[in-house]
């Protein structure tokens, strides 16, 4: 049964990628791509206020009632509730309704943070922000994870508009940075475009007009390479 | 009372933008520079611009790096003591005379004479209004500085650039601001929020384009300064615009737009208002630049992985890379003559001006600073401005090609990027 969970999840992001041409991003994103890839931390997202799961899912009552008391431990582990399980002798499950409310319960839980990120992002502020290297706008598989949890969020909020913002460190020239930024911008749209949120995207670039970090040293310069994703 | 305070306070915004005068050093002096004494002008009559003309003709010879101007403590009269000043190692002696014709009106004589040959180099008189007295002491440099060295002059010129400046109570002030061509007299023709950049003078002198943040994207503007009008935008498409170089015929510009977020290069005519695609590569290409026979286009682009400087004959479509030294070449600006390029180039981890030549791919490095931006040649070839870092802040800086002499110009409180330099006035 989790497998079939599993199954409805992928065959979701499969089908939302289906109005791009996969093979015009190459084999990199479909490995990406692939739900038996290790979940991504939370953590990876400390700079922004959306708390997301990158499986997203659904647990209803009804779902739940279909698994067998072995899957619904497994579930019940993955979903960080190991320490209320409890056991019989032979290893049964003796608390299976205690598990099913707590297992909804985080369901709402989870709803009611995302509805208070996007109450915040409506005043426009910045969400997240992604670095890049020196004259690179590689996004790089950790990267393009955390853009993942992005494009998720924005399938499960579809009222959100996106503003990608690139920036660049004030080395070399002002109009060769513009560029660079807008390419920055432009490779996260591409990953997000795998999901079919393009027109909900929009690019501007501010080349190394608004840095961040206003010291003339790489740690200001690593600062200040950057995408600045706005929920509006 | 009241209304005496709001005066006040009137006066007061005014001449702070009036008096938004530039500080400029001679950084590093050279040696080999024409010696040449200036005397103050005599004054006859009501009249008190003698100093002043003989102070800026001076200031210009010396920041060309061309000349050791030295200002004679009397006023020196048709009586010149050759032997003295023969004595003293100047080479030519600069004096003259204003004379009031009437309360706004002054005639301006000017006299250059060779100290060893004693000959009269050049004699002049010219009736000029209260109000052109800076500009005429601009067009008397130009003359002596031909005569003396059979070149032209960049005096009689305007700047441009930008100064940003963080208010307490409006926050950061951007501005374009057009100078005489010694930082005096500078005025702001655009105010705004908002990031402006790459200000570009059109060689009529009567436009300037310029890129604006203030839809909350960078588009091409171009201003009309000395006009009431609305500045014009330049269409775009779905990124970027931005770049502008102005055709030597002022009747158009190359600039970069981005299309389906491939950034290439475009003609924009004025005339005809369409659009033409000089480039196109799904790298980068940026910092359009028109040689001054309008010929062809240099330009920067990623198209090899490095950022390197290529330039396209635009009567056979040819495109050349240019730039071999190095892993990063940037920004790059014809000289008058078209037979070189100024350039930023990445030295280990500093970005420096230096001069390319086209022909030999002779590069040159011509400063020592970190971060330079943004090289514009003077309308004589002879000194390049760009800006730089000073001290954690923006200033301008003018380099002599003749001997490297550096001169700053910087702003109290105030950062200034972003330079370009006007052709000569008519």
């Amino acid at each position: 049964m989790i497998k079939k969970i599993i199954l409805i999840t992928s065959v979701a992001l499969l089908s939302s990628c289906a109005d791009t041409t996969i093979q015009d991003v190459g084999d990199k994103f479909l490995n990406l791509i692939n739900p038996s890839d290790p979940v991504v931390e939370v953590a990876d997202l400390g700079e922004s206020e959306i708390i997301l799961e990158s499986d997203n899912v659904i647990f209803s009552e009804e779902d739940l009632a279909l698994l067998s008391n072995d899957e619904l431990i497994l579930v019940a582990k993955q979903q960080g509730f190991e320490y209320i399980i409890t056991v019989d002798s032979e290893g049964n499950l003796t608390n299976r309704e205690e598990i099913v409310s707590a297992l909804t319960q985080s369901l709402s839980t989870s709803e009611t943070l995302a509805g208070a990120a996007s109450e915040t992002l409506e005043e426009g502020g910045v969400s997240f922000i992604l670095y890049f290297s020196y004259d690179d706008t590689e996004i790089d598989e950790k990267a393009t994870q955390i853009i993942i949890e992005h494009a998720n969020f924005m399938m499960n909020n579809p009222k959100l508009l996106l503003r990608l913002e690139g920036h660049a460190d004030e080395r070399g020239t002002r109009e060769y940075n513009l560029a660079l930024g807008e390419n920055r911008a432009l490779s996260v749209k591409e990953v997000l475009g795998l999901y079919g949120l393009e027109s909900r995207i929009e690019v501007v670039s501010y080349g190394e007009e608004h840095p961040i970090a206003l010291t003339h040293d790489e740690t200001g310069w690593q600062k200040n390479r950057r995408v600045e994703f706005i929920y509006q | 009372m009241k209304i005496l305070k709001t005066l006040a306070v009137l006066l007061a915004l005014v001449s702070t933008t009036a008096y938004a005068l530039l500080e400029v050093t001679i950084v590093k002096a050279e040696e080999n520079a024409f010696p040449i004494v200036i005397s103050p002008f005599e004054v006859v009559g009501n009249a008190d611009q003698g100093a002043t003309i003989a102070n800026i003709i001076r200031d210009n010879l010396n920041r060309s790096g061309q000349f050791n101007a030295l200002s004679s403590s009397n006023v020196v009269t048709n009586k010149i003591d050759f032997s003295y000043w023969k004595n003293q190692g100047k080479d030519a002696i600069v004096f003259g005379k204003v004379e009031q014709v009437s309360t706004k009106v002054f005639n301006v004589t000017i006299y250059v004479f060779d100290i060893y040959t004693k000959k009269k180099l050049y004699g002049k008189k010219i009736a000029v209004h209260n109000s052109g007295i800076r500009r005429i002491s601009h067009y008397l440099s130009d003359k002596i500085y031909n005569i003396l060295l059979g070149q032209k002059g960049s005096f009689d010129t305007r700047l441009s650039y930008v100064t940003v400046t963080d208010d307490k109570n409006l926050g950061r002030i951007y501005q374009l601001e057009i100078s005489d061509s010694d930082g005096q007299n500078a005025q702001a023709v655009v105010r705004s929020p908002y990031p402006i950049l790459s200000p570009a003078w059109s060689p009529d002198q009567k436009k300037i384009a310029y890129v604006s943040f203030k839809n909350g994207r960078s588009e091409v503007f171009i201003k009309y300064p000395f006009m009431r009008v609305k500045s014009i935008k330049i269409p775009q498409f779905d990124g970027i615009a931005s770049a502008p170089s102005w055709h030597p015929n002022s009747q158009g510009l190359a600039l970069t737009i981005s299309k389906k977020g491939n950034k290439d290069l475009y003609f924009y005519s004025l005339k005809s208002q369409n659009l033409d695609r000089l480039t196109k590569d799904v790298a980068i290409d940026t910092e359009a630049n028109f040689s001054p026979d309008g010929k062809s286009i240099a330009f920067t682009s990623n198209r090899s992985g490095q950022v390197q400087i290529y330039i396209k004959d635009l009567t056979n479509g040819k495109i050349k890379r240019a730039t071999f030294e190095g892993r990063y070449n940037a920004k790059p600006v014809f000289s008058p003559d078209g037979k070189s390029l100024a350039l930023i180039h990445r030295v280990g981890k500093d970005y420096r001006v230096a001069l390319l030549d086209i022909k030999t791919r002779d590069l040159t490095v011509l400063t020592q600073n970190k971060l330079d931006e943004s090289p514009y040649f003077s309308p004589n070839g002879g000194m390049i401005i760009f800006a730089t870092n000073r001290n954690n802040k923006g200033v301008l800086s003018v380099i002599s090609l003749h001997n490297n002499q550096i001169v700053e110009l910087a702003q109290k409180g105030v950062e200034i990027r972003e330079p370009s330099w006007s052709n000569y006035s008519k």
